[in-house]
């Protein structure tokens, strides 16, 4: 926060990928810290089960949303352009098959969709269709070919597309526009995430495209086509930035002017869009990186909704005491773990010391001190692979850690450490120093210092190792004792294997567990998600048994907002998911 | 200034070194006198010694360490804290005093490197003349067209944040002035008669800058190097507000303020108490130089006169 | 015509010290790390794109040969892209310029704001010397100098606030905009009309601008009263008093103008220190200048961007040297006639 924010750096999305982030984060819970009506802001005005269609609203005057970090490409799912804040603008912009409200529910856009069906298990098939007359802002029709080709471009399985993430594309052997308005693919293996395809920002204007390769038919276009490298030039080169004749809208809003240096966006209505036309007649979005800024720019009137992934305790105080000004503010945990990775290969081999550490870090004070003044509802993480509120959410953790430095005392003597002459423990000549080390962001200096100060009472030395570097090219490498960092996610599970099975992708800790690995691969071959979910909670406990990684808590995130009915910011896609149901409040 | 250093030196044109000594001594001593008698640069030099002695003293007797943060956030001020507390729980008062000894050290460092660098490069130039001359010249330039700012943000992010690595990049970016000035004296001293005759008794380069040179700027150089320590606070102070000082686990005043300056409103104790030791430092370092500055010139004796 | 060769030479020795600076930063920047480190990473990047975009940045060169490439293409405008995280490989060349003339802006108003207000004052205080006015500007003068710039920011947002309060309390809103004050970076200079337009700007540039100019005017006003109370004692002002030509006179034909010299040359000094307080600002005032770019870049660790920017800054400083250069060669016959 404060100065760390614009340093932010990559609170990065990836379509059901897992991602590292530097500084946001995340949490699927609707039990957020703010008062009561903000919580209900989470649905949808007119959701009804799992379909979301936009609420019947009057038009009301322009907005001005204010967001951490710049919107800088129109296509954010190629790795140089990932970025949450592109999502935060594109939700609005880009429309898909689901989406996402306030409490992490994913639904079918029904504005666009008819429907959204596994229609065989055997093969593993599943078949969207689309409404007809669904169409992108600028009269072209939204059907079968876009899909096509964000499948194309998603798939992993041709060059030059320099794709953010494949993740369950790359599982689709059979893609197919039986008409206009239906896709079918068929997977590889059972895929029960498949809701997570094509959403937030995936599916661009194939006919955009088309005209500009001079291609005919995208869906005549293989993996293997010699022409697949101009679609992929296009499709990677092309939509960077913003320019209105290459980049209609195919949300309820198109954007209508873009500035590259200050990354402020202007959206105004999609006139071809088919559901309900209501909501503010512009949305600008504007960059203000320092939160405590952006909470004196919405009490100077500049802007009508100041939304941050940064929590600061300051700011949230400034916003909370606007309220007799007319400003509500709200608080909610993100999809984003806050934890530390403890490193198997190095002091933390042995296990007495990783249940010591576990039991000095002071977590209930962390969460008081860091998060209650945003979030005054905030609790401590217990389970690494589920959030508060989610089905399967368990606690696993707090028998495990936090008992204090007596505790960490005896638990270190048993393992046959010595307090040396200087206080601190040590094992065949090895002092029982280590450091946590994390990128720069003020609150996770602040994580730090409140342990070192616990940790030290036990006898055990805790240094600070801020490294702007870490999470670009350290952490990776397996190059600290203690790593702290978040984990963000859309609610869907698959990609956290990587993350802890043995021979996982991004398992830098060398965690090698067999009951950990065992719980995943059966987890991810469910067809059922009840039974995805059982095999994920064992994974949780198996791992919680390890003492590998220490949950601290979800990040929330914060907003404050005057002028409108109600604005509730989702975890992964911003403030502007429901822009278009917004109204003037009274 | 000029004419105080001739007068000075007008009977020692040929003198030995040892006979140099005494004149120079009694120029000090009026220099003394003079900045004795000026009411605010003493005024100051108290008020800084306070300051001083303070951040050495005061942490000894101390209750509360500053890194303990087993207190509760945000606690106000008290007979327990005087500053209240951080967000994480850490006395206020703790950090001021090492923030205090930390800006210091970074400071009295600077103006040590950035005076021996600016008073060697300026004189040799100076003194020497011609190709040397134009090669110091030439890196002075160079040195201040770089912007320092980046320059120093990215040195302190590849090398760390470590007090003497941000005292080293200031320095590296704070000479040039010096030098300038060194030089432009320089080139005035060494016309005159007492340089030449050191030259023609066959002294070489190294001691007629030293021992005769140097000595001569003395007025000149106290000045720059006091004005140098008050600039080094106030340029890593900024360094800190854009997050590319000092970092923990060093520290200093610019970031306990910029860690804090949110709370101006709220909370004034948290940000007031570094920012008033801050300015203090630099104010009065100021005065002392001001001071320093009326009293190495002779021409004050007409002006109060 | 003296002049005229006078900055000739001078720019003559600027290039080749700007070519030599330009090295030494361009391998500063390159030690600073691997610009692609985040991006590796990175879950589903393939080997392919880091590997097509290490070729792009030259990452595979020498860093002699990669110096040159990169000189080249600046020289012909083609400065790169930004390879942070999110930007999205932008060419450098129009982020910079847009960027700067956002800066430049702030920095030419404050100067000039705070180069007439500090000669004023100074001149003020030395023909007043000893007296309130003198104590009072010289007091001033001194706490602004010994304040970090920073403070001086944020203190005058505050109140920048409280002002707008004011001013809606008493309906001038109606004129003057609702808010008069902006704490941002305006979000368009360009309004109704005419007079709207002036407005505001001048709203959205006022609070940055002035504490820019606080800082400048400090150096400024305790500058020009010493040189001021120098020139005045030095014989031919002196003289021309004793020949009884008005006070008024004195100050203003003989003593003013000599005394302006060294000013000239601290604005030159100065320029640096401005640029770094204009960082500073722009950062309180969340304005997208070279403040934020340079963050940024320093932060995600971007070569191109680095580069772009600290040249043209020095290319700014010494453009700022040659005018100072002229205004020093107008004010001061000696050089323009010899």
């Amino acid at each position: 926060m404060r100065r760390s924010k614009a340093i932010s750096a990559m609170a990065v999305t990836a379509v059901s990928a897992l991602v590292l982030t530097a500084c946001g984060g995340g949490g699927g819970d609707n039990s957020d810290g703010s008062s009561a009506d903000v919580a209900s802001m989470a649905e949808g005005k007119a959701q009804e089960g799992d379909v979301f269609k936009l609420a019947d609203v009057p038009e009301m005057d322009p907005v001005t949303v204010a967001i951490d970090d710049k919107f800088t490409a129109y296509n954010n799912d190629t790795a140089d352009a990932n970025s949450s804040y592109n999502n935060y603008v594109l939700t609005s912009v880009l429309a898909g098959p689901t989406l996402l409200d306030g409490n992490n529910k994913v639904l079918t856009n029904g504005d666009l969709m008819e429907s959204i069906e596994v229609t065989s298990e055997d093969p593993y098939t599943v078949e969207w269709k689309i409404k007809e007359g669904a169409k992108w802002s600028d009269g072209e029709p939204w059907d079968c070919s876009d899909f096509y080709l964000s499948w194309l471009a998603h798939s992993g399985k041709a060059e030059g597309f320099n794709v953010a993430s494949s993740t369950g594309y790359e599982l689709i052997d059979q893609p197919e526009c039986k008409d206009a308005q239906t896709f079918t693919a068929e997977f590889s293996q059972p895929y029960i995430d498949y809701k997570g395809l094509f959403a937030a920002g995936a599916i661009l204007p194939a006919h955009v495209l088309e005209k500009g390769t001079g291609i005919d038919d995208i869906t005549s276009i293989k993996p293997d086509s010699p022409k697949v490298s101009d679609v992929a030039e296009f499709w990677a080169g092309e939509w960077k930035g913003f320019d209105a004749e290459t980049m209609p809208g195919s949300g309820p809003y198109k954007i209508k002017s873009f500035d590259r240096n200050s990354g402020r966006v202007v959206l105004d209505k999609n006139p071809e869009w088919i559901g309900a036309k209501g909501g503010p007649k512009e949305v600008t979005v504007r960059t203000i990186p320092d939160t405590q800024a952006m909470a004196t720019a919405l009490e100077n009137g500049e802007i009508d909704v100041a939304a941050s992934t940064q929590p600061d305790a300051t700011a949230a105080t400034t916003m909370q005491n606007l309220e007799s000004q007319g400003v509500t503010y709200g608080s909610a945990p993100q999809l984003t773990y806050e934890h530390l990775d403890l490193n198997f290969k190095r002091i933390f081999a042995d296990e007495a010391a990783r249940k010591a550490f576990f039991a000095v870090v002071p977590r209930q004070q962390i969460v008081d001190k860091l998060l209650k003044g945003v979030q005054p509802d905030a609790e401590v993480l217990q389970s690494i692979v589920f959030f508060q509120g989610e089905d399967g959410y368990q606690d696993v953790y707090s028998d495990k850690a936090g008992q204090g430095a007596e505790a960490a005392e005896k638990i270190l003597q048993e393992g046959g450490w010595k307090k040396g002459s200087d206080g601190i423990y040590a094992k065949n000549g090895e002092r029982f120093s280590i450091e946590i080390s994390h990128n720069e962001n003020a609150r996770r200096k602040q994580t730090v210092e409140i342990i070192q100060s616990a940790a030290a009472k036990a006898g055990i030395e805790v240094k600070d190792d801020q490294d702007a570097n870490f999470l670009a090219g350290r952490v990776d490498k397996g190059d600290y004792d203690v790593a702290l960092f978040g984990w963000s996610s859309e609610p869907f599970k698959t990609t956290q294997a990587a993350l802890y099975s043995s021979d996982g992708g991004q398992n830098w800790q060398g965690l090698e567990s067999k009951e950990v690995d065992k719980a995943y691969e059966q987890a991810v071959a469910s067809t059922k998600e009840d039974e995805a979910r059982k095999h994920y909670q064992e994974a949780d406990k198996a791992l919680a048994n390890e003492y590998a990684t220490l949950p601290l808590f979800a990040t929330p995130s914060m907003w404050g907002f005057r002028g409108i009915d109600r604005v509730y910011m989702q975890s992964y896609n911003g403030a502007l998911w429901n822009v278009g149901e917004w109204e003037a409040a009274e | 200034m000029e004419a105080g250093v001739e007068s000075g030196h007008g009977k020692n044109s040929g003198g030995s070194d040892p006979e140099a000594l005494p004149e120079a001594r009694s120029q000090g001593r009026m220099v003394l006198r003079k900045f004795l008698r000026h009411k605010l640069a003493m005024g100051s030099v108290v008020v800084l010694a306070l300051i001083i002695l303070g951040s050495i003293i005061l942490p000894l007797f101390y209750p509360h360490s500053y890194a303990d943060a087993s207190f509760s956030s945000y606690v106000e001020p008290s007979a327990e804290h005087p500053l209240g507390t951080t967000q994480v729980g850490k006395d206020m008062m703790a950090q001021v005093l090492r923030g205090t000894q930390f800006s210091l050290l970074i400071a009295i460092t600077v103006a040590m490197l950035t005076t021996i660098i600016g008073v060697v490069l300026g004189a040799l130039a100076g003194y020497l003349r011609g190709f040397t001359d134009s090669a110091i010249s030439r890196l002075t330039d160079l040195f201040l067209i770089v912007p320092s700012i980046a320059a120093a943000a990215i040195m302190v992010r590849v090398l760390s944040g470590s007090w003497y690595v941000v005292a080293l990049v200031l320095a590296m970016f704070a000479w040039m002035p010096i030098a300038r000035i060194t030089r432009a004296e320089a080139m005035s001293l060494s016309q005159r008669e007492f340089i030449e005759a050191a030259r023609a008794s066959g002294a070489g380069t190294g001691r007629v800058v030293f021992k005769h040179l140097v000595p001569n700027m003395v007025g000149t150089i106290t000045v720059n190097a006091t004005l140098a320590v008050a600039q080094a606070v106030l340029a890593e102070a900024a360094l800190s507000f854009i997050g590319l000082g000092v970092q923990i686990p060093d520290t200093s005043l610019g970031l306990v303020i910029s860690e804090n300056y949110e709370q101006m409103q709220g909370r004034p104790w948290l940000f007031f108490g570094a920012f008033t030791v801050l300015v203090l430092i630099s104010l009065t370092i100021n005065f002392i130089g001001d001071g320093l500055r009326d009293a190495f010139d002779p021409r004050q004796r007409k002006v109060k006169a | 015509m003296n002049l005229v060769v006078y900055i000739l030479r001078r720019l003559a020795i600027s290039i080749p010290i700007l070519f030599v600076g330009s090295f030494l930063v361009f391998c500063m920047v390159a030690a600073a790390g691997d610009p692609l480190g985040e991006l590796r990473t990175q879950p589903g990047v393939s080997q392919e794109s880091i590997d097509q975009l290490s070729h792009q940045l030259g990452l595979d060169m020498g860093i002699v040969p990669r110096y040159f490439d990169w000189l080249g293409g600046f020289l012909t405008g083609d400065w790169g892209i930004s390879i942070a995280q999110g930007s999205n490989m932008q060419p450098v060349f129009p982020k910079i310029m847009s960027a700067f003339e956002v800066t430049i802006q702030l920095i030419l108003a404050a100067e000039i704001i705070a180069l007439l207000l500090g000669v004023a004052v100074g001149v003020l205080a030395a023909v007043k010397q000893y007296t309130p006015i003198d104590y009072i500007a010289t007091t001033m003068a001194f706490i602004f100098f010994s304040m970090p710039i920073f403070c001086v920011a944020i203190v005058l947002k505050m109140y920048g606030i409280d002002l707008n309060v004011m001013i809606n309390d008493m309906g001038w809103d109606s004129w003057l905009g609702n808010p008069f004050l902006k704490t941002t970076s305006p979000e368009s200079l360009s309004g109704d009309g005419f007079f709207d337009s002036i407005i505001g700007y001048i709203g959205g540039l006022l609070l940055p601008t002035l504490s820019i100019m606080f800082i400048s005017f400090a150096a400024y006003s305790r500058f020009q009263r010493s040189s001021m109370l120098e020139t005045m004692n030095m014989d031919y002002v002196r003289t021309a008093q004793a020949k009884g030509i008005s006070q008024g006179r004195v100050i203003m034909r003989h003593a003013f103008r000599n005394a302006l010299i060294p000013v000239t040359t601290l604005f030159s000094v100065n320029f640096v220190t401005v640029v770094t307080g204009a960082i500073i600002t722009e950062r309180v005032f969340a304005w997208n200048g070279m403040g934020s770019v340079l963050v940024e870049a320093v932060n995600k660790n971007d070569p191109n961007t680095l580069m772009g920017w600290i040249v043209v800054i020095a290319v700014a400083v010494v453009v700022a040297n040659l005018i100072a250069d002229l205004v020093y060669g107008i004010l001061d016959p000696r050089i323009r006639v010899g």
